[in-house]
C-alpha cells in the first residue's frame, strides 16, 4: 500500500470526523474542564470567591444528602432496571415467538408511553398518582379499598420507578425484538418442528444470540438511572416534603447549583456522580464479558 | 417548593397627584442640589431618550400597567417577560445578574429583597427621588424595601393574613361567629370534624412564607439581618415551639389536614367543601373566588384568630416589589417605571381591579372603588375593608435572612416533613434551625443562634 | 425424544413454517392486558382533554365529563397569551429539527470515517466519544451557560441548538451501521475508478446509510424534542420556550393561581396536541427506527 494513498485516506478520515470533535470539544470537553476547574473553588455569600483544592469532594464524601441520594439510586438500579428489562424481554420474546394476536399493534401501543415527552409523562402520572382525586384513588375506592398514596416520603420512589417503566419498556423491547427478528429462522424453526416450547427456545437460543443487545439496554438503562432528573424535579410541586433536594444525585447537583448558588459544590457532585457512572458501567460490562467467556 | 407570593396582589395606588407635581414642579428629593441626586431635568431627558427597558415580571396582565406606562413616556419601550414562576424566577435574575445581561427591573418578593441587597445587585433608588414617595404606603410595607438605609424597592402588593372560611359548613356544624381566638378554633374544629365531612383547615407542609406568616402574627421574630455580615435565627425560640406545639395537637388530633397546596388535589378540595377554611392573605379572596368558582355565595372573611384578642395582630404572607438591578443602564427610566406603575393612582389601583392584588399605597387602600366592593363570592361582604383594616395590625418589625431561597427549601424538608408526617413540630424546628445555622456558618455570616 | 436444537444444512427448500396455527390465547389476553398499563393513562390524558376544570376534578377519569370540551379547550390552547403555544410548537419543531438534521450529518461523517478507514487515534477516539455517553448533564450545563453568556447567545436558539449537535451515541450507531451496510469492496472499487475520498461518502455511502440516516434523526429529533432540562436553563424569554419548557411553566403557573387562573384543562390539552406530532412521526418512520435499532443491538 502506498504511504501517499495512506495518507490521503488518514486526511479524509480526519475531515470526517473534524466536525463532530469540534463541536464535541466546544459543548463537552469545554464545559467540562470549566466544571472541574469550578469544583476547587468555593463561592461563599460572605467573602466571595476562594480556592478550595479538594475540600468540595471531601465534603461530598460526608455529606448525608448526597449518600442518600447514591443509595437511592442504586435502590433504583437493582430494581427497577431488572424489571424493566425482564418485562422488555418477556414482550420481545412473546412478540417474537408469534403466538400473540395482533403482534404489529401490540409493539406499538407499548412502544409509544417513549413517544410522548418526560414532561407530559410526570404530569400526567402526577394526576393520575393524587391520593383524592387520581384515577388510581379512584378505582381503588370504587373496589372498596382505601386509596394509596403513591407520592408519600415511603412510595414516591417506587411511583417513580413506575414512570420510568412506563415509558422505557417499550423501548427497551424494540431494541431486542429487533436483535431477535435478526436471527436466522432457520436456527430455531427446526426446533419448533420437533416439539421444543418457547421457553426452552428463548432460553437456549434466543436469549443467548440476543445477548450483546440485552448487554446495552443494561448499560443504557445504569447510565440513565444515574442521571435521573425529570422525575423529581417535576414531581416537586406534588410531594414537595417527599422529594428532597439531595433526591437523586443528578437533581442535587442542580439544586445546588440553581437554588443553593452553590456552583462550585454542584461542580464536584457533578464529577463525582460522572465517576460513579464510570465505575458501574465498566463493573457491568467487565461482569457480562466474563460471564460470556465462562459459558 | 414554591412560595406562594402576591397571587391577587394589588398595587399602591394614590399619590398620582403627588408624583405629577414632582415630574412637572419640583426636584425630587432634597431641596437643595446634591451631588447624588438626579435632577428634573435629567430625568426628563432620560425619560425623552429612545429607550428599551426589560421588565421581568410574573404578574399577569401586568402589560396593561405597562401600556399606561409607554401611553404617558411614548419613548421609552418596555419588554415584558415571565420568566418563571417562585424559585425559578430568583434563580434566572441572579444567574443573569451575574452574566451582566440582566433585565432593569424587576419584580421580588419582599423575602428575597435583602438576599438581593447582600449581594449588592439592587440599585439604590434615593438619587432617584425614592424618598418622596415613602409616605404614600403603609409603614411596614415601605420598611421591607429599605436595608441599610437604601430604598431598594417600591411595594406593589401584599398579603396580610385573615381567615377566609366557608359560612355553611360551619353553621352546619353548629358554629354561628368565626372564632375569636386560637382556643376558639380548635373547639370549632373539634365540632366540624364531628358533625361534617369537612376539616376546619388545611396546613400545607410545603407553605414555609404562610407557616412564617404565622409566627408573625404571634409576635415572634425569628430572624434578623444587619445588613453585613451579622444574622440571627431562632426558628426554634421557646415562642414559636409554643406556636407549633398549638399546630401539632391540632395535627395530631386530625382537625387539619396537611395536604400540599397548590395542587390539583388541593383546588379539588376547595372546591368540593373538604376544607371549612384557609388561613391565608388578602390576594387570597380573589384567587379563590377564580379557583372555586363553584362554591360561590358560600365563603366569608373575618380576621386570624387571636392569641390575646385584646392586641389584634396578624402577619404577612407575599406581596412583592419592584427593584431597579445595578447591572442596568438606563438607571432613571428603570426607576420610572418601578415607581409610576406603582405609585400614579391610575395603574396603582388597576393592580386592585385587574390584577386583584392587594394594595399597599394608602391612596388606594382609601379609595371608595376598592373599599367598597361587595363581591357575590362573599355574600356581599365587604371583604377588602375587612383586610384593609388587618393590614394595619401587622408588626412592623419582621426581617428576613438574605438566604431565604435555601431556607424555604430546606423548610419542606425539615419541618415540613414533620407536619407531613404529624409528628413532632418541635424536633421539626430544631432541623430547621440547625440546617440554617449550618447553612450560614458555611457562607460566612456570623451567625447568631 | 429430547428437544434438540439442530441446524440444518443447507436446506435447499424451507417448508413455511406455519404460525398461524399456533396461536395462544393464554398470551394474547396477558399481553393485552399488559398493553391496558400502557395505554390507559394515555387515554385518560385524551379524555382530560375533552372536559373542562370543574369536571376534572369531580368526574370519573376514565369516562367523559358532563360537556364535551374539546373544541372549547383546543381553542383556549391556542388563543391563551395571544396563541403562544402555536409559538412554543415552532420553536419546538425549529430547534428539534435543526438539531437533528446538524447532529445526524456530524455523526454520519465521524461515523463513515470511524467504520471505513483506520487512521491514527481512531480508537482513542472513538472510546472518547463512548465514554462521553455517561457525563450527566448537569455537569455540563451550567458551565456552558457561563460560556455562552461570554459570548451573549443565552436566550437564543443557539444557546438549545448546539449542544444538542452532540450526539455520541449517535456516532456510535452510524459507526456500526456503515461498517455493515457500506461493504468496502464496493469503497475501494469506487477508489480505483479515481473518486475522491468524499465523493465516495457522498455518492456511495450515503445512500446505503439511507435508513441508518433515518433512525439517527429521528431519535435526536425526538431528544431534542423532548428536552426539558436545556431549554429550561438556557432560555428566558417566554415566545422562544419549547412546548416542554412552556407546558411546564403553564402548569406551574395554574398551581401559583394568580388572579383566578386555573389552567389545568389548558395543560392537559395543550399536552395531548404536543404528542401527536411525534406519535405520527413514529408510526410514519416504523421501518427504519426498527432496522436501526436493531442494527445497534445485535452487532458488536
Amino acid at each position: 500500500m502506498a504511504n501517499g494513498i495512506t495518507r490521503k485516506q488518514h486526511l479524509a478520515a480526519y475531515a470526517f470526523v473534524l466536525p463532530f470533535f469540534v463541536v464535541f470539544a466546544a459543548m463537552l470537553v469545554a464545559p467540562l474542564a470549566y466544571s472541574g476547574y469550578l469544583s476547587f473553588f468555593a463561592d461563599r455569600l460572605i467573602g466571595g470567591v476562594s480556592f478550595v483544592a479538594f475540600e468540595n469532594y471531601l465534603r461530598a464524601f460526608q455529606d448525608p444528602g448526597f449518600l442518600a441520594g447514591l443509595g437511592r439510586t442504586a435502590l433504583f438500579l437493582v430494581i427497577q432496571v431488572p424489571i424493566m428489562l425482564g418485562l422488555a424481554l418477556f414482550f420481545a420474546l412473546a412478540l417474537d415467538s408469534g403466538r400473540a394476536r395482533g403482534s404489529k399493534a401490540l409493539r406499538l401501543l407499548i412502544f409509544l408511553p417513549y413517544a410522548v415527552p418526560g414532561v407530559v409523562a410526570v404530569l400526567m402520572w402526577g394526576y393520575l398518582y393524587g391520593q383524592r382525586f387520581g384515577l388510581i384513588a379512584q378505582i381503588t375506592r370504587g373496589i372498596g379499598l382505601p386509596a394509596p398514596d403513591l407520592l408519600s416520603d415511603s412510595n414516591v420512589l417506587f411511583s417513580i420507578m413506575n414512570i420510568v417503566t412506563w415509558t422505557y419498556v417499550g423501548y427497551n423491547m424494540i431494541v431486542m425484538y429487533s436483535a431477535l427478528k435478526s436471527i436466522p429462522a432457520e436456527l430455531y424453526e427446526a426446533a419448533e418442528i420437533d416439539g421444543a416450547s418457547q421457553w426452552r427456545l428463548a432460553w437456549s437460543v434466543k436469549i443467548p444470540m440476543i445477548r450483546s443487545a440485552i448487554v446495552l439496554t443494561v448499560i443504557f438503562s445504569v447510565i440513565g438511572t444515574f442521571q435521573i432528573f425529570n422525575e423529581p424535579s417535576l414531581l416537586l410541586e406534588l410531594a414537595p416534603t417527599a422529594i428532597t433536594q439531595s433526591f437523586t444525585p443528578n437533581f442535587y447537583a442542580y439544586n445546588l447549583a440553581f437554588v443553593n448558588h452553590d456552583i462550585n459544590y454542584a461542580a464536584a457532585i457533578a464529577f463525582l456522580l460522572g465517576f460513579v457512572i464510570m465505575i458501574v458501567s465498566y463493573v457491568v460490562q467487565l461482569s457480562t464479558q466474563r460471564r460470556e467467556r465462562l459459558s | 417548593m414554591r412560595t406562594r407570593a402576591s397571587r391577587a396582589a394589588v398595587a399602591l395606588g394614590a399619590g398620582l397627584l403627588t408624583t405629577a407635581l414632582i415630574l412637572t414642579g419640583c426636584t425630587p428629593g432634597a431641596s437643595k442640589p446634591s451631588a447624588t441626586t438626579v435632577t428634573q431635568a435629567e430625568i426628563d431627558k432620560a425619560m425623552n431618550t429612545p429607550t428599551n427597558l426589560t421588565f421581568w415580571t410574573w404578574v399577569p396582565k401586568i402589560q396593561d400597567q405597562v401600556d399606561l406606562f409607554e401611553k404617558k413616556y411614548p419613548k421609552i419601550h418596555v419588554k415584558v417577560e415571565n420568566v418563571g414562576q417562585g424559585l425559578d424566577h430568583y434563580a434566572k435574575v441572579r444567574t443573569a445578574s451575574k452574566a451582566g445581561n440582566g433585565p432593569d427591573v424587576v419584580q421580588l418578593e419582599y423575602q428575597f429583597i435583602s438576599s438581593f441587597a447582600l449581594s449588592g445587585e439592587l440599585a439604590d433608588l434615593t438619587p432617584y427621588g425614592a424618598k418622596d414617595i415613602a409616605k404614600d404606603y403603609v409603614p411596614w410595607v415601605w420598611k421591607q424595601g429599605v436595608a441599610n438605609g437604601k430604598i431598594l424597592a417600591i411595594p406593589q402588593d401584599s398579603g396580610p393574613l385573615g381567615n377566609l372560611y366557608r359560612e355553611d359548613i360551619l353553621k352546619s356544624a353548629g358554629i354561628t361567629e368565626p372564632p375569636k381566638t386560637w382556643d376558639e378554633y380548635k373547639v370549632d374544629a373539634q365540632a366540624v370534624k364531628d358533625k361534617t365531612d369537612s376539616v376546619i383547615g388545611n396546613m400545607a407542609p410545603n407553605q414555609g412564607a404562610g407557616w412564617l406568616g404565622l409566627l408573625w402574627q404571634a409576635g415572634v421574630k425569628p430572624f434578623t439581618y444587619d445588613g453585613k455580615k451579622g444574622v440571627t435565627i431562632h426558628v426554634n425560640s421557646p415562642e414559636a415551639k409554643k406556636v407549633m406545639a398549638y399546630w401539632q395537637d391540632m395535627i395530631q388530633k386530625d382537625l387539619v389536614t396537611t395536604d400540599a397546596d397548590f395542587t390539583d388535589e388541593w383546588y379539588a378540595g376547595l372546591n368540593q367543601g373538604k376544607y371549612a377554611g384557609w388561613l391565608t392573605a388578602a390576594w387570597a379572596p380573589v384567587f379563590l373566588s377564580g379557583a372555586a368558582a363553584d362554591t360561590s355565595g358560600k365563603w366569608r372573611a373575618a380576621p386570624l384568630p387571636q392569641w390575646d384578642p385584646s392586641k389584634p395582630a396578624s402577619g404577612n404572607w407575599g406581596g412583592s416589589a419592584d427593584a431597579v438591578l445595578k447591572t442596568s443602564k438606563h438607571q432613571i427610566a428603570a426607576y420610572e417605571l418601578a415607581k409610576w406603575i406603582n405609585n400614579a393612582h391610575e395603574p396603582a389601583l388597576l393592580f386592585a381591579t385587574e390584577q386583584h392584588f392587594f394594595p399597599t399605597a394608602n391612596s388606594v387602600l382609601e379609595d371608595p372603588k376598592f373599599v367598597g366592593d361587595q363581591p357575590d363570592f362573599y355574600g356581599g361582604q365587604k371583604v377588602n375593608e375587612l383586610f384593609a383594616g388587618i393590614s394595619k395590625t401587622v408588626d412592623p418589625d419582621w426581617q428576613w435572612l438574605p438566604f431565604m431561597e435555601f431556607a424555604y427549601t430546606n423548610f419542606n424538608e425539615t419541618f415540613g416533613a414533620a407536619v407531613a408526617a404529624h409528628g413532632d413540630l418541635g424536633a421539626g424546628l430544631d432541623a430547621w434551625q440547625k440546617a440554617l445555622v449550618d447553612y450560614g456558618t458555611k457562607q460566612g455570616f456570623t451567625v447568631n443562634g | 425424544m429430547t428437544a434438540q436444537v439442530t441446524i440444518p444444512a443447507a436446506a435447499p427448500r424451507r417448508k413455511p413454517f406455519n404460525r398461524e396455527r399456533r396461536r395462544s390465547n393464554l398470551l394474547t389476553v396477558v399481553m393485552w392486558l399488559c398493553v391496558a398499563y400502557f395505554i390507559l393513562p394515555l387515554i385518560w390524558l385524551f379524555i382530560s382533554a375533552t372536559k373542562d376544570n370543574p369536571d376534572l376534578f369531580s368526574t370519573f377519569g376514565l369516562w367523559f365529563g358532563h360537556d364535551f370540551n374539546l373544541f372549547a379547550n383546543i381553542r383556549d390552547v391556542f388563543t391563551f397569551q395571544d396563541g403562544i403555544y402555536v409559538r412554543w410548537t415552532l420553536n419546538t419543531v425549529v430547534y428539534a429539527g435543526v438539531s437533528a438534521i446538524g447532529a445526524s450529518l456530524l455523526a454520519t461523517m465521524s461515523g463513515y470515517a470511524f467504520a471505513k478507514y483506520r487512521f491514527p487515534g481512531d480508537k482513542v477516539l472513538f472510546s472518547i466519544t463512548l465514554g462521553a455517553i455517561m457525563i450527566p448533564l448537569t455537569a455540563l450545563a451550567i458551565p456552558t451557560y457561563l460560556l455562552f453568556s461570554t459570548v451573549s447567545i443565552t436566550n437564543t436558539p443557539l444557546a438549545v441548538i448546539l449542544p444538542s449537535l452532540v450526539s455520541p451515541f449517535s456516532v456510535f450507531l452510524m459507526r456500526v451501521y456503515a461498517a455493515d451496510a457500506i461493504p468496502d469492496s464496493l469503497v475501494e472499487a469506487a477508489r480505483m475508478d479515481g473518486a475522491g475520498e468524499f465523493r465516495i461518502f457522498w455518492q456511495v455511502g450515503i445512500r446505503l446509510l439511507g435508513p441508518g440516516i433515518v433512525t439517527v434523526m429521528l431519535f435526536t429529533l425526538v431528544a431534542t424534542w423532548n428536552n426539558y432540562f436545556l431549554p429550561l436553563i438556557m432560555l428566558n424569554s417566554g415566545e422562544l420556550y419549547p412546548l416542554t419548557v412552556g407546558l411546564a411553566q403553564q402548569e406551574a403557573t395554574s398551581a401559583a393561581g394568580g388572579g383566578a387562573q386555573a389552567l389545568f384543562s389548558t395543560v392537559i390539552t395543550g399536552s395531548v396536541l404536543s404528542i401527536i406530532p411525534l406519535i405520527v412521526a413514529f408510526l410514519y418512520l416504523q421501518r427504519y427506527w426498527q432496522t436501526g435499532l436493531a442494527t445497534g443491538g445485535v452487532k458488536e
